[in-house]
């Protein structure tokens, strides 16, 4: 089976006052219809410029591709042109972002928002597109969607906002959902309300989710592969539990081990939680021969600093990308 | 629970907080909403009390009101043998100093234009602690226990990362010798490999300095880490109370339930244990309260008498608080 979505060795260059930062740095995978792919790491580590590019919205003049493929259904989107972006987006992929107060125009309702989706991609009329919007709050499980539909953002709550961006990103049954830390801005009960829909959505339409996240605990709950992200390159790869369960990367140990999470049964106990020490590089050090990570890494030597390392692989398509990674 | 039960640092009492909200014409009869409704509760000194629950639910106004940064309505605030609350000039000054803040977000709540040494400096100049001679060698004190180096104190807040700028704010904080701290989402706004630096420092600082946390988060694993006790809120009530074992693995009230099951783990054994408890619809509109319990309309578990009278807070034999009517009176819970 082709993969819906394959990536192969994606270099993303931004150019800066300090010059040209390859924000991706040799990114490869893979996305199969109905599944679901987190990509995790702190800010900064290029989660989001990947989105961006899988969705052709990179920053016009500052942000390209220099080399690699973005294969969807073997339709190369880098070589594509505008305007058959324009038809794949919404269309074919989707996003929703993570702020849910900003990304909803104020001046409209929620119904004209989605039925433009509608009109515009699908050229439904203005009546079709507007009895469509309705069923659609609906399978977000916004209640009473026939009067909520001539609302305007302001008179909803931060969840059903996100619920109405869904919503829009679903409009045309794409068959990929890029979503960017979308429950960040909201409250727990909401965030598993939105993960129960995106799951049950994937479900049942086949839709493959991209979830973009820092949150382990969320990766945990809803994706079946993550990759973990760092400066640009894929520090570690792999099934979900099995990464979780035997990291191969200090970074991703880091990230797991440096959060307290709420376990089965607590006890007295409460070890120092692990400090990554440092921060995340900036652009000018992105493109280095070496393993970007070595100065916040307790393992790193002195080849970690001379020269970058390669991918290992390992059992179940888990790879890293440490020269410490056998050994961890 | 021990026999000899020290006097508690700090003791709220029906803390109640009000905002007048505009509504209706001219003559219509002045609204309020009550964000902080009557709630009670003690720390011990040395430890920390986690406040939780959604946005909205009262957990920072309560902050603020205790601080004395929004004026509460009715209620007291005992510091020690001080009633917070009454305290004027002076003697209020005086007493600001024992009572110290920490915000969320440290990008906003740093003074640009001062450098971090002043930002440090400020409240021990206008709270007057110590001798005016002694002061740069404190702010040297304070820059050391923070984790920041001595030559960053010339730095301006906008050549710090955020992690560094917490550890600032963490330093203003500390800089009149407070006991009690109000820590109010001190890490939500940070990275998640940072949290953890700013986590630790807290821990560490509450020992060396002997310090009394109230401890304001959304983010259950992070209170689960940090806390003694915890309170969780519920449209500016208090639903439950308990120490934090009691809490994390023996929640009574249905909301501390919903709100525990909602939280996604990476542990494969509480994912598997865990039963998703739904709670859907939003809270009740604050300006127009149910008469019964506030939580009626979302709870698995509501009935009749639920949505009659409001449940009060019972003290269980167990240390457990709940405001709850189905929860019985040996301490079982209805989910």
């Amino acid at each position: 089976m082709t993969p819906l979505l394959q990536v192969d060795n994606l270099r993303i260059e931004l150019t800066t006052r300090d010059g040209v930062a390859p924000v991706i740095d040799d990114l490869s995978l893979q996305l199969n219809a109905g599944e679901t792919l987190s990509f995790v790491g702190e800010s900064g580590c290029g989660k989001s410029m990947t989105a961006l590019a899988l969705m052709g919205l990179l920053p016009e003049g500052v942000g390209r591709v220099a080399s690699g493929k973005i294969l969807f259904d073997g339709e190369d989107l880098t070589q594509a042109s505008d305007a058959r972006l324009r038809e794949i987006r919404g269309n074919e992929i989707s996003m929703i972002f993570q702020e849910p107060m900003t990304s909803l125009n104020p001046v409209y309702t929620i119904g004209e928002q989605i039925a433009e989706v509608l009109r515009r991609h699908q050229n439904l009329s203005k009546k079709a597109a507007w009895n469509k919007a309705i069923e659609l709050l609906d399978a977000v499980r916004i209640p009473n969607p026939s009067a909520r539909v001539s609302d305007y953002p302001h008179q909803m709550s931060g969840g059903q906002r996100q619920l109405v961006m869904i919503a829009i990103a679903l409009a045309c049954e794409p068959k990929i959902l890029i979503a960017d830390e979308p429950t960040t801005a909201l409250d727990v009960t909401v965030q598993a309300q939105i993960f129960d829909l995106l799951r049950d959505l994937g479900r049942e339409f086949g839709t493959a989710i991209i979830l973009i996240t820092h949150d382990m605990g969320a990766v945990a709950d809803m994706a079946e592969r993550m990759i973990v992200m760092y400066a640009g390159r894929k520090a570690e790869a792999g099934p979900v539990e099995q990464v979780i369960e035997h990291p191969r990367h200090p970074y991703t140990k880091g990230l797991i081990s440096c959060v307290p999470h709420l376990i089965a049964t607590l006890t007295e106990e409460r070890p120092e939680l692990t400090e990554v020490a440092g921060i995340v590089p900036s652009l000018r050090d992105f493109g280095r021969d070496q393993c970007l990570f070595a100065s916040r890494c307790d393992r790193a030597d002195q080849q970690c600093k001379s020269s970058r390392p390669p991918e290992i692989e390992f059992d179940d398509g888990q790879s890293s990308a440490c020269w410490h990674a056998e050994q961890l | 629970m021990t026999d000899k039960k020290p006097r508690p640092l700090l003791k709220v009492e029906n803390l109640t907080v009000r905002f007048p909200v505009k509504r209706g014409g001219l003559f219509s009869k002045k609204a309020y909403l009550y964000a902080v409704d009557d709630i009670s509760f003690e720390v011990a000194r040395g430890e920390t009390l986690a406040i939780v629950g959604e946005s909205g639910s009262g957990k920072s106004t309560a902050a603020l009101a205790i601080a004395r940064l929004v004026e509460a309505h009715s209620g007291s605030v005992m510091l020690g043998d001080d009633d917070f609350l009454s305290l004027k000039d002076e003697a209020l000054r005086q007493a600001r100093a024992q009572v110290q803040f920490i915000f969320q977000d440290p990008y906003a709540s740093l003074n640009p234009r001062l450098r971090a040494e002043a930002v440090v400096r400020e409240p021990l100049d206008s709270l007057g602690t110590g001798n005016p001679n002694d002061r740069q060698a404190t702010i040297d004190e304070l820059f050391k226990a923070v984790g920041l180096r001595p030559e960053q104190q010339r730095l301006f807040p906008h050549q710090f990362s955020g992690g560094q700028r917490q550890r600032i704010g963490v330093a203003r904080a500390l800089a009149t010798r407070p006991e009690l701290i109000i820590c109010d989402e001190p890490v939500s706004a940070l990275d998640v490999a940072v949290q953890a630096q700013i986590l630790n420092l807290l821990r560490k600082l509450q020992k060396d300095f002997d310090l009394t946390y109230l401890f304001i988060s959304h983010d259950l694993g992070v209170v689960q880490h940090m806390c003694d006790s915890v309170a969780v809120m519920y449209m500016g009530k208090i639903v439950e109370h308990a120490d934090r074992l009691s809490l994390f693995n023996n929640p009574l009230h249905p909301y501390t339930k919903a709100l525990l099951s909602a939280v996604p783990s990476v542990d494969k054994k509480r994912r598997l244990e865990t039963k998703r408890i739904l709670i859907p619809g939003d809270p009740p509109d604050p300006l127009s309260p149910p008469k019964g319990c506030r939580f009626a309309n979302r709870c698995p578990a509501a009935q009749e008498q639920c949505t009659q009278s409001q449940p009060l807070l019972r003290h269980m034999k167990t240390g457990h608080s709940v405001a709850c009517h189905r929860v019985s009176d040996d301490g079982v819970a209805p989910l």
